[in-house]
């Protein structure tokens, strides 16, 4: 025979035996988890949950990270951010993302690199929807539409169903929509050339806008998100007196050559420069007003960078990061479920490791062997997994407010090589070590005759199971606390009564707020430029003494401290009958009070602006009330009633019932604003669901750390229960032994118990210093927030010791009831 | 075919050495049947283990087939047991998860015999045994004697030159006993296979030709039978 064809004959042969080495591996794989299917139910339902936990986290950060990859070429888009302390939350100067509308042109003009520029509207948090009308019919309110100049499309290249990115918002009045508002606004069909009209808060007259554009809507995530671009020109000119200046976002596109530094070093040039020649316009002396740390920055983010961090809040990365170590753990306690079962078990195969080696089989096939069990079993895990992400994902989407998706993902192929990553990962965390201890096993020693197993990997196991218990009491002792920070948040005096109190999203208008007085049941009308789920911060610096004194003011209506219902400490608060009060007195809050005098009450302060001067009197003091998350102290606050009784743009109007049918009598209010505007509905939120949402975030948070926990305790007690059958099983013949020589049922269930026992002691002896310092961080996140108790430690303490030792003795039990005569016969 | 010189093999325990095997040297030629014969503690199955390389003399040497085993790494003594020789043991050892035929099949695949070679050796085997009926059954559905009967068919499905059997009877009753140590004789007679067996029972030890008594260790006769 020619050597080629022997050659390939061989290696046919050698490619047939392999497989069917493989199908016989796989057959015995199939029969040992049919024939221990508790323990095989254990283990793949174990590592099922905790790889729905990582795979729904895997989603999540696909996800994120799809921010703003619906279009390639939106790597040369630039988000412009200027350093200002217009609308900051500390009343302090930071890099922001709403521009000074100047921004825009001096990039456009300056900035050879830059090819198009535009000016949008920001996501406000406060304002909500447009009312949208068309012909006669009733308005809707549409969120997110956005008043740009017509330049938008040329940096975001949106892909246009109907019209063309170049003639779209070419004419003023004119509006783009993405094509899931046009179906819900009109349908289907061509909607070029229709009119809406829009109409932007209550008293509004309305824009007619015409449609000139659909475009598609993208299949990730927008950090510019809208559901439809108008330009009513509102943006296409700059205020014409330097004093003034409008905020909105700015976004760049530029060629294709342009290196992010040299831009940087560009904008930073050119827009120093603008400063400096404009200063005297803006009545500003540069020199001395950047004297004192502030100073001038404009920088361009690449847009990817931009959804990871954003001003003001924490990166959705470092907000994960607890989940990301959680879900991390929940995947190790179930690996060690796994890992703990399958060399407890090791001792059931021992033989035919031995038998096997003595046939003839290397190492490596063994390894290969056990290896290949695992992955079916991961592989079973990972499809169980994928049908419990199928049912949980809509819960999950509304319980965290996220739209994720598996199979519709626009990124599934992706995902699913991560899911193959991770698919490896586990079989071989899992698989490999039990592996490497089968493989090990001496053919003489096993094949002699009674083999009952060796100490082989008890250490490691020891340490498994301590650690998965370090994992659960850890859960335990924080979800404690938590629970506790959280009682004491939700019980806490807010310093102004929140139940029976509506915030209506209007300015303050005179007749309405007389028409909804008049209404029964009402007792007071007010608004304010601050309260709990919309609050507005303006820095102001006061003298007092000679001192510089820098507070934060607050607008009011006269009648708003009492609405709020808010506790005077000393003094009064505003009156009608006092005519001054709306001219130049003030309130302060207790932390404006302990910066400026023991007793202010009575006492005067100054302000002086360029070079007036005036004074105001402060009449009273009232307690601390909170508008903000618990996260931050309340702000040092002064408090002025305007001349008629607020602006009209606080968007607050706040509204205190003295009655229990709160809903008749919001009808009846509701009624009156249809009345006052009818092209604008209403649109209010009652204090107590503000206050739910200041919370919300920490109650998903704890609702979610509640979870897991459970799970990863339920996971580790299985585990438990499963390892001790093992042991139990293990030691039948020493327990026969025990009983024979006359140890009674208690004495052997102690036995068991107590090697675990031991284990879960020196698990809570590591956990305790790991909690403190997990829980000690979490609640220095909150301004306000509980010392930390001491007894969560011992609850946790307890309830796990009890957990473990039920779960042991059950096994235990059945081990000391057997007959011992039934375990010594098979000497 | 095996070659044994001063084989010792002692555990050492606190300084003292407790010797299992003393100055152990014999020449065992292909063909031959021998038993093993000694008193429990003697040190019978350590032997038979070092003759299956199962375990390492302490000092000797040992050649088989005119190979020093002890120079042999893993993969060349695994070599050998694919291809030369085949195990017998007193519980059996068949794998619970395996069916009769697949328990016959294992070592084939571990040869890498190919498929149509691999059916035909099979249903070979189970022609001879009589066990075609069975060939589907699991290791806990048969007889001890069954069960022993395929033990020795996936022993000789590699087609060793030696069979290394320990107390082969050990467990079963004497009719099936007699039927295996028949198996054993024919075998060793028409096929020419070496048999090395270690057995409590003289009877057993008369179907070989050959007996070697141990006692503590040490080789106290060596006889022909027969």
């Amino acid at each position: 025979m020619v050597p080629g064809v022997m050659l390939t004959l061989s290696a046919k042969r050698f490619t047939l035996n392999l497989i069917n080495m493989f199908k016989l591996n796989l057959k015995i794989a199939l029969r040992n988890l049919f024939k221990n299917k508790i323990y095989a139910a254990i283990n793949i339902g174990g590592l099922g949950i905790g790889l729905t936990a990582f795979v729904l986290m895997l989603l999540y950060i696909n996800h994120e990270e799809s921010y703003d990859t619906w279009d390639p070429a939106l790597k040369n888009v630039y988000q412009i951010r200027e350093r200002h302390n217009f609308f900051t939350p500390d009343n302090k100067e930071h890099l922001q993302e709403s521009n000074e509308s100047r921004v825009a042109n001096l990039i456009r003009q300056k900035v050879p690199q830059v090819i198009a520029v535009t000016k949008v509207d920001p996501d406000w948090d406060f304002r909500t929807g447009n009312s949208v009308k068309i012909g006669n019919a009733d308005p809707i309110t549409v969120y997110r539409m956005k008043d740009a100049d017509s330049s938008f499309f040329h940096v975001f290249k949106y892909k246009f169903l109907q019209g063309s990115e170049n003639n779209a918002l070419k004419a003023p009045k004119s509006v783009v929509l993405k094509q899931s508002l046009a179906r819900k606004i009109f349908g289907e069909g061509n909607m070029l050339g229709k009119v809406i009209k829009v109409v932007a808060w209550q008293g509004d007259e309305g824009t007619d806008l015409t449609v000139t554009g659909v475009i598609e809507d993208p299949e990730t995530p927008e950090t510019a998100g809208f559901t439809a671009i108008m330009r009513t020109g509102n943006k296409d000119k700059d205020p014409d007196n330097p004093t003034n200046s409008n905020y909105c976002q700015v976004y760049a596109r530029v060629n294709e050559e342009a290196d992010p530094e040299l831009l940087n070093q560009t904008l930073k040039k050119v827009y120093v420069d603008y400063k400096k020649s404009t200063a005297p316009l803006r009545k500003i002396d540069y020199k001395s007003y950047f004297a004192n740390g502030k100073y001038l920055q404009l920088k361009a983010i690449p847009l990817a960078e931009v959804h990871g961090n954003r001003p003001f809040e924490i990166s959705w990365l470092e907000k994960l990061k607890p989940v990301i170590a959680i879900c991390v753990f929940l995947l190790l306690v179930s690996i060690i479920n796994f890992v703990n079962l399958a060399t407890a078990q090791s001792v059931q195969r021992a033989k035919e490791v031995g038998v096997k080696k003595v046939m003839g089989a290397y190492k490596q096939q063994l390894i290969g062997q056990f290896l290949l069990e695992c992955a079916l079993q991961s592989m079973v895990a990972l499809f169980l997994s994928v049908i419990l992400i199928e049912v949980l994902l809509p819960w999950f989407n509304t319980q965290f407010h996220v739209e994720l998706s598996f199979w519709h993902n626009a990124n599934l192929f992706n995902i699913l090589l991560q899911l193959l990553g991770l698919f490896t990962l586990v079989t071989l965390l899992a698989g490999f070590y039990p592996a490497w201890i089968l493989s090990n096993y001496n053919p003489a020693s096993v094949l002699k005759g009674n083999y009952s197993g060796s100490l082989k990997g008890i250490i490691l196991r020891n340490v498994l199971v301590v650690f998965q218990f370090i994992i659960s009491v850890t859960f335990i002792i924080a979800i404690s606390v938590m629970h506790l920070q959280t009682n004491y948040l939700y019980n806490k005096d807010l310093g102004f009564e929140r139940s029976n109190l509506i915030n209506i999203r209007s300015g303050y208008d005179q007749n309405l707020a007389e028409k909804i007085k008049r209404i029964p049941g009402v007792q007071y009308v007010a608004t304010t430029t601050q309260v709990m789920g919309n609050a507005f911060n303006v820095p102001e610096e006061i003298e007092y003494n000679g001192n510089k004194i820098s507070l934060n003011t607050v607008t009011i209506s006269m009648d708003a401290l009492s609405a709020l219902g808010v506790k005077l400490l000393k003094g009064r608060v505003f009156s009608k009958e006092y005519k001054q009060d709306t001219v130049n007195t003030v309130v302060l809050n207790e932390a404006a009070a302990k910066l400026i005098d023991k007793n202010p009450v009575g006492k005067s302060y100054k302000i002086i602006d360029q070079d007036r001067t005036f004074n105001f009197q402060i009449i009273g003091v009232i307690r601390n009330y909170h508008n903000e998350g618990f996260d931050k102290e309340v702000l040092p606050t002064l408090y002025k009633v305007t001349h008629l009784g607020g602006t009209s743009s606080t968007n607050n109007l706040i509204v205190r019932l003295n009655s229990d049918k709160s809903a008749a009598i919001i009808e009846k209010i509701k009624a009156e604003w249809k009345h006052a505007y009818p092209d604008f509905p209403m649109e209010y939120t009652t204090l107590d669901s503000a206050f739910d949402k200041v919370l919300e975030n920490n109650r998903l948070f704890i609702n979610m750390i509640m979870l897991f926990s459970t799970v990863s305790v339920s996971l580790s007690l299985l585990g438990l229960f499963a390892l001790s059958t093992f042991v139990a099983k293990r030691r039948t013949k020493e327990i026969a032994m025990r009983k024979i020589l006359g140890a009674s049922n208690v004495q052997i269930v102690n036995l068991l118990n107590k090697t675990f026992l031991v284990l879960v002691i020196i698990a809570n002896l590591i956990s305790w210093p790991v909690a403190y310092i997990v829980v000690k961080k979490w609640l220095n996140g909150f301004a306000y927030r509980i010392d930390l108790p001491l007894y969560p430690f011992f609850l946790a303490t307890v309830i796990s010791i009890i957990i473990a030792v039920l779960t042991v003795s059950i096994q235990a039990r059945r081990a000391a009831l057997a007959n011992p005569v039934n375990a010594l016969k098979y000497e | 075919m095996i070659q044994l010189n001063n084989i010792e093999k002692y555990y050492a325990n606190k300084g003292v050495k407790n010797y299992v095997l003393r100055l152990v040297t014999t020449t065992i030629n292909q063909g031959e049947f021998v038993s093993i014969m000694g008193p429990s503690g003697a040190g019978k199955s350590t032997l038979l283990n070092i003759i299956g390389m199962l375990e390492e003399p302490t000092y000797g040497s040992y050649e088989f087939l005119g190979e020093d085993v002890t120079a042999l790494n893993e993969r060349k003594r695994i070599e050998l047991y694919r291809n030369h020789i085949g195990f017998v043991f007193q519980a059996y050892h068949l794998i619970d998860e395996m069916t009769v035929y697949e328990n016959i099949e294992a070592p084939l695949l571990y040869k890498k015999v190919g498929g149509a070679e691999r059916a035909s050796r099979i249903a070979d085997l189970l022609d001879r045994f009589n066990m075609v009926a069975k060939k589907d059954l699991f290791p806990n559905q048969l007889s001890g004697g069954q069960q022993q009967l395929v033990g020795i068919a996936r022993a000789l499905a590699a087609q060793p030159s030696i069979i290394l059997a320990d107390e082969p009877t050990g467990n079963l009753q004497s009719a099936q006993a007699e039927e295996i140590m028949e198996l054993f004789k024919k075998l060793n007679q028409e096929d020419g296979i070496t048999i090395i067996q270690v057995t409590h029972s003289e009877k057993n030890a008369q179907y070989g030709n050959r007996i070697l008594h141990i006692a503590d260790g040490v080789v106290k006769e060596d006889v022909l039978v027969g």
